[in-house]
């Protein structure tokens, strides 16, 4: 019997690097490497929902992090698909630049369950870990206020989650166009099956209990939140996703 | 007890996985994917989530899994069963999770016995650092040695 | 469309499910298990379960996939779709669907060239009748045959 490997898929990644993200009049992003974050979408963005009172950002440079902050639902990598679906075709991703997500409510409660991160940036990250920014990193962070007790129900967090994925996918469709010659980074990635070779899985139990406390599945861009499903409303039962779908983003943190 | 901030992944940790990156670039794998699931506030959820997912395994013909459980406490509940459930289907399975000093399993079975500890801080409470208890490449190495072990083990006792 | 009343499988068509009977029972087959999807309202919905589904039996490195529907009409879109996701990823897929006069394929593709018509109603209507139109052990073996031959087909492409 022929045991030779199959690629059963390839993702492509392209990092397009920022050097710099500043304020400006409007939300722009470009291959070059230069970013500018304006906050009057915010109103918008927020009209519909009703847990949110109100939310600021901040820009945090790499010299900045000696700064308060409320406790940290997320961080998220910026990326959007430029074709293909989640885990197939090509990805493009920002590096040196993510986004931060904090919530507190209008009581002061922090949003959190089983311990919170509000306190000075510096002490209550652990930074160049591959689930935090990289020390060099801008953080763009979303500041949100809960309308009071709202961050110990699920639509709390998830409006949280909601507003900063919307105001990424601003970026995101700037991004599908990127010239691919552009980047400052390609990196592929291959599903392979290996016939003959030990079959393992790997089993992950994530988030299920409510509140900030969930895992949203099958986003429309990769770490987004819009077109996805929470595992709590498909009963926490088991779910399959390849490496490829994994790496590229299927899943969404929501805590 | 669940997740604290020391042991939660954002989504940042997920594109980046240590574990994934591991066990997708072994040549003495073939890797069939991830099965996520969540971890329910209801006892009987938690014990038909852990289980399908063990059944699954299982139609999947693995010979082996590498668990991961976020967080401790009750969470650990859901870890025990799907050990247990694995076991009983002889899956070869090597656990990861956060134990410390406040995290040590609610609950124990036969094939608690092969778990990592991830935990890196060392006082007896949540520590509140973003990132701290996270999965390290050191820690999914084990895991994969240890499974590897396991399934070898399996072999021999098969007979092959 | 959804289901009528010929078609539709009850509890006790599950019970003695001859689809299963015949796959089960067959000594050159490996047979890893059943997937079950739901057909959703939305489009969107049902083109993404049913990739899920393609993606799942991928995933478990089958072989090939036999693949029935409870009800036509609109349930042919997902269908459709999860043969062709099926397809696209190489997995050989044969399936067992009612057509008849008023259940051709409201979408068709590539890859739905080994279906066959569970239709038994003279006219090729639904008729009403409970059971009339279910698959019946002979749709199943024909349903297996195709299969295999596809199966055989797919090793011989890939030169084993």
């Amino acid at each position: 019997m022929a045991d030779k490997n199959i690629d059963l898929g390839r993702l492509v990644i392209r990092a397009f690097n920022i050097k710099a993200v500043t304020w400006g009049d409007d939300n722009i992003v470009m291959p070059s490497g230069e970013m500018t974050i304006s906050k009057k979408v915010l109103p918008d963005i927020i009209s519909d929902m009703d847990a949110v009172e109100s939310v600021d950002m901040r820009l945090i440079q790499p010299d900045e992090h000696d700064q308060f902050t409320n406790t940290i639902l997320d961080i998220i990598p910026i990326s959007t698909k430029a074709l293909g679906a989640i885990g197939e075709g090509i990805t493009h991703t920002l590096t040196g630049v993510c986004a931060m997500i904090t919530a507190v409510d209008t009581d002061g409660k922090q949003c959190h369950e089983f311990g919170s991160t509000e306190g000075n940036l510096k002490e209550k990250v652990i930074f160049d870990r591959p689930g935090t920014p990289a020390s060099g990193d801008v953080i763009i962070s979303f500041d949100v206020i809960l309308k009071s007790g709202m961050g110990q129900e699920r639509k709390g967090p998830y409006q949280a989650h909601l507003i900063c994925d919307r105001f990424l996918q601003i970026f995101r469709e700037q991004m599908k166009g990127f010239d691919g010659k552009l980047c400052t980074e390609r990196s592929e990635f291959h599903n392979i099956a290996r016939p003959g070779k030990k079959r393992v899985v790997i089993i992950r139990e994530v988030a299920g209990q409510g509140a900030m406390y969930d895992m949203q599945l099958f986003p429309h861009e990769p770490s987004g939140v819009e077109g996805g499903r929470s595992i709590i409303d498909m009963g926490n039962m088991p779910v399959f996703v390849t490496p490829n779908e994994y790496r590229d983003g299927i899943l969404h943190s929501m805590q | 007890m669940g997740v604290g901030p020391s042991a939660k992944e954002t989504s940042l940790h997920h594109i980046r996985d240590p574990l994934l990156d591991l066990i997708s670039a072994d040549v003495d794998i073939d890797l069939l994917g991830i099965i996520l699931f969540g971890s329910s506030d209801k006892f009987s959820e938690k014990i038909l989530a852990s289980t399908r997912a063990a059944i699954w395994a299982q139609g999947m013909r693995a010979d082996g899994a590498v668990v991961f459980c976020e967080g401790s406490g009750n969470n650990h509940v859901d870890f025990a069963n799907l050990l247990n459930q694995l076991g009983k289907r002889n899956i070869a399975a090597a656990g990861l999770t956060v134990m410390g000093k406040n995290g040590q399993p609610v609950v124990n079975n036969d094939y608690m016995g092969d778990v990592i500890d991830i935990c890196k801080s060392s006082g007896s409470v949540e520590p509140c650092l973003l990132g701290q208890n996270n999965l390290a490449v050191t820690d999914c190495r084990k895991a994969l040695a240890m499974l590897k072990l396991k399934m070898r083990k399996a072999d021999r006792e098969r007979g092959n | 469309m959804g289901i009528g009343p010929s078609t539709k499988e009850t509890s006790m068509h599950h019970f003695r499910d001859p689809l299963l009977d015949v796959l089960a029972n067959d000594e050159d087959i490996d047979l890893l298990g059943i997937i079950l999807v739901g057909s959703p309202d939305g489009n969107a919905d049902k083109i993404l379960v049913g990739t899920r589904a393609a993606i799942w039996a991928q995933g478990m490195r089958a072989d090939g996939v036999i693949m029935s529907a409870d009800g036509w009409g609109n349930s042919h879109v997902d269908y459709a779709n999860t043969c062709e996701q099926l397809g696209r990823r190489g997995i050989p897929a044969a399936g067992l669907a009612f057509n008849g006069k008023n259940g051709k394929f409201v979408v068709t593709n590539a890859y739905l060239d080994a279906i066959v018509d569970i239709c038994k109603n003279e006219d090729g209507i639904e008729s009403n009748v409970l059971g009339e139109n279910n698959m019946t052990v002979t749709d199943c073996r024909k349903a297996l045959a195709m299969l295999k031959l596809k199966m055989r087909k797919a090793d011989r492409e890939r030169g084993n």
